[in-house]
């Protein structure tokens, strides 16, 4: 089961990367970026995953277990979870930076298509 | 060493630097409202106060040969030699940049107190705010011995970076270099994010001396996907090629002390990061990552200067500079000898000061004159011979002429090279150096020494701040060119020996202080390879700026340089993932 996990947050971040790469319309680009983000999080959860385990709560166990247990680590590994809620918080304030940006440009240029918005380069 | 605090106390000040800058952030915007100028009063109050605790803490780490002072946030110390807790840990190499940032910093707000001084209270409260949080993100990288808050550290720095690259929100181009500069560096801040989680999933650790631990006994090939993500996710805030994409539009598009925190004291984040994983984290004998960090330095250092070398904006000239210098500071630590790492840590000194000191020339040029390009440019040493000074020690310290920094910064690396008996790489680091010499040549003659007809229409006085920022940082370019024994001793030996001694620095952090073995460094200023090298580069790097100016149309390398740089977002975003996945590879099959 855990294997359709890995393969759905693979799927995901191809999704989310091809449109990065391909599409030029802003809004796109940022869709695509919050896909790959998404699918990160699918993955450290899953990696997180142990067979049978509880949730990373150490305070009251759950029915039919012990604390003996969860002191013996039998929990989903609560580093990661941690690494994704931390994740989701960045992942919220920088998009929100990117549609500013976006709305902005929007504004300025009368256009969301980023091959016409590239008076830098060489 | 008698002088300061007990070693436990030192260690227990390491969180007050990035601490005092934090809270600078949040009050800076509110006292903006009482009087706006107060909004960069209190930055320099609080990056001045950071500046003096990582002095005090200073002795501790480089004294005797070198230390490593550690402290757990919260007390949550190693148990059994596991960490669940976020360490600080102070080691030369990091104190060295931490330094440099509070110092560096400091001027940049003293400096933009005078250019930027004239904006409306909301946006010098919002412009105060954001550079303090980058600078408290980059003193944090510096300190920090732990891979996640790493990772937190540099979406610190990024978000910070994001909103000073679009600061001139009435400007298009800034809106445009916003998003490439968000673009990329979210794509790279998922490379360094899945990473850390790679790692600590197949090795349960994040303490950077744990995972030493942990990788000294096996290396894994999830372990080495690992590190190439990191590493290609670290080379893009450093700005290395093929990462390089958002670099030059950021620099264009920011004002001038914008520009020079990033290219000054940001793209080292990068480098740091890259080097402490490279060499305290990771088993060097048995990874490949040297060589392949050896490659992307010398393609850096070369594409770098190519393209400086064609540019007619003087922002986006020192801009592409930049990439090759930390192109540079990639070979210097991929020499792996003492003298190539202390050399690449001077060099990091170095760069942070010269390329600070030309983008606030650079700056003060456009704020006086509203004029960008070179082409249009000219006159400036009659006119103003201070920023033209200014300009001339900085070019001239990259340039590596005694006895400026540079001089010192690029024997050593060379040095280091030639120990290690990499001559081919040796070669052609000196040839991206000469061409260096004439990207900066050329625009020294355009845009001070020739001659220029009309007067300019806008010409504002140089302002009392402007002229501390750049003579501090000029002061700096030659103190750290005319003391290199002191400095070399007594700074970078150490950094190198936290670098080279892994297992000394892990057990240290482990153990919350400790000492580095001594390594010596050797320099000798009258070195006749280096003085006849400094010579003939510079004699050819005049003859090619000359044929330069004279040429008819751009020589084939530069033109497929520059129509590769599309200025496309998608293109840019297709060169880092290919980065990414030839990183990948070549550290899993070129062992």
């Amino acid at each position: 089961m855990i294997l359709a996990n890995y393969l759905v947050a693979g799927f995901v971040f191809c999704a989310g990367l091809y449109t990065v790469l391909t599409r030029r319309n802003l809004i796109k680009i940022v869709m695509g970026l919050s896909l790959m983000e998404g699918s990160t999080y699918l993955l450290f959860i899953s990696m997180a995953y142990r067979a049978g385990s509880t949730a990373p709560v150490l305070v009251s166990p759950p029915a039919g277990r012990s604390a003996h247990d969860l002191v013996r680590g039998n929990v989903a590994d609560p580093v990661l979870q941690n690494f994704c809620l931390t994740a989701i918080v960045i992942g919220v304030a920088v998009t929100a930076v990117f549609l500013a940006i976006v709305v902005r440009i929007a504004q300025h240029y009368r256009t969301l298509d980023a091959d016409r918005i590239r008076e830098l380069r060489g | 060493m008698s002088v300061g605090v007990t070693v436990a106390a030192a260690g227990s000040l390491l969180p007050v630097p990035v601490a005092l800058p934090l809270t600078g952030a949040v009050l800076a915007p509110l006292l903006a409202r009482v009087f706006k100028r107060l909004a960069l009063i209190v930055s320099a109050v609080a990056l001045l106060g950071s500046l003096a605790v990582l002095a005090l803490i200073a002795p501790k780490v480089y004294g005797d040969g070198g230390g490593v002072l550690a402290h757990y946030m919260g007390g949550w110390g190693p148990v059994h030699g596991a960490v669940l807790g976020i360490a600080f840990a102070a080691d030369p190499f990091g104190m060295t940049f931490a330094l440099a940032c509070a110092g560096i910093s400091t001027l940049l707000v003293v400096y933009a107190l005078s250019e930027l001084g004239g904006l409306g209270e909301r946006e010098l409260g919002a412009y105060a705010c954001l550079f303090q949080l980058l600078v408290a993100a980059l003193i944090g990288s510096a300190l920090t011995a732990d891979l996640f808050n790493l990772f937190v550290w540099f979406e610190v720095a990024a978000l910070a970076s994001y909103g000073l690259t679009g600061f001139f929100l009435e400007r298009p181009i800034a809106l445009e270099a916003a998003f490439k500069i968000a673009v990329l560096t979210t794509i790279a801040a998922f490379a360094v994010f899945v990473g850390a989680g790679l790692l600590y999933s197949g090795d349960g650790a994040l303490n950077l001396a744990q995972l030493h631990d942990a990788l000294a006994a096996h290396v894994g090939t999830a372990d080495l996907v690992a590190l190439g993500l990191l590493t290609a996710g670290f080379a893009t805030k450093a700005g290395l090629t093929p990462f390089h994409g958002w670099l030059a539009d950021a620099h264009t598009a920011a004002p001038g002390p914008v520009s020079a925190l990033f290219s000054g004291l940001m793209v080292n984040l990068g480098v740091v990061a890259v080097g402490r994983l490279a060499f305290q984290v990771f088993p060097t004998s048995r990874v490949p990552i040297l060589g392949v960090l050896m490659v992307i330095g010398i393609v850096s250092a070369l594409t770098g200067a190519t393209l400086a070398l064609a540019q007619d904006e003087l922002k986006r000239l020192l801009a592409y500079d930049t990439v090759s210098q930390t192109g540079v500071l990639a070979i210097g630590l991929a020499t792996r000898s003492a003298s190539g790492i202390a050399g690449s840590t001077y060099h990091l000194v170095n760069h942070a000061l010269f390329k600070s000191l030309l983008f606030l020339c650079a700056g003060s040029i456009v704020h006086r004159t509203g004029i960008t390009k070179l082409s249009e440019l000219g006159g400036l040493l009659r006119r103003w011979p201070a920023v033209a000074a200014a300009f001339m020690v900085g070019a001239a310290s990259i340039a590596g002429i005694p006895p400026l920094g540079g001089y010192v910064s690029l024997s050593l690396i060379h040095r280091g090279l030639t120990e290690s008996h990499q001559y081919v790489p040796l070669a052609l680091m000196l040839l991206a150096q000469l061409i260096t010499i004439a990207a900066l040549g050329r625009a020294a003659w355009l845009a001070f020494l020739r001659e220029r007809e009309e007067d300019y229409e806008r010409e504002q006085p140089l302002q009392p701040g402007m002229l501390i920022g750049l003579s501090g940082l000029a002061v700096c370019c030659f103190a750290f060119g005319v003391l290199p024994g002191a400095v070399i001793d007594h700074v970078m030996a150490p950094a190198a020996s936290g670098l080279l001694h892994a297992r000394q620095y892990a057990h240290a952090v482990l153990a919350g202080s400790g000492r580095l073995p001594p390594v010596s460094v050797v320099f000798d200023y009258t070195d006749l390879t280096e003085l006849t090298i400094v010579v003939v580069s510079l004699v050819l790097g005049a003859l090619l700026a000359y044929g330069y100016l004279l040429r008819s149309k751009e020589p084939l390398p530069v033109r497929a340089l520059r129509a590769v740089h599309t200025g496309s977002v998608n293109d840019y975003a297709a060169f880092v993932v290919a980065g990414v996945i030839a990183v990948i590879a070549a550290l899993r099959w070129a062992g």
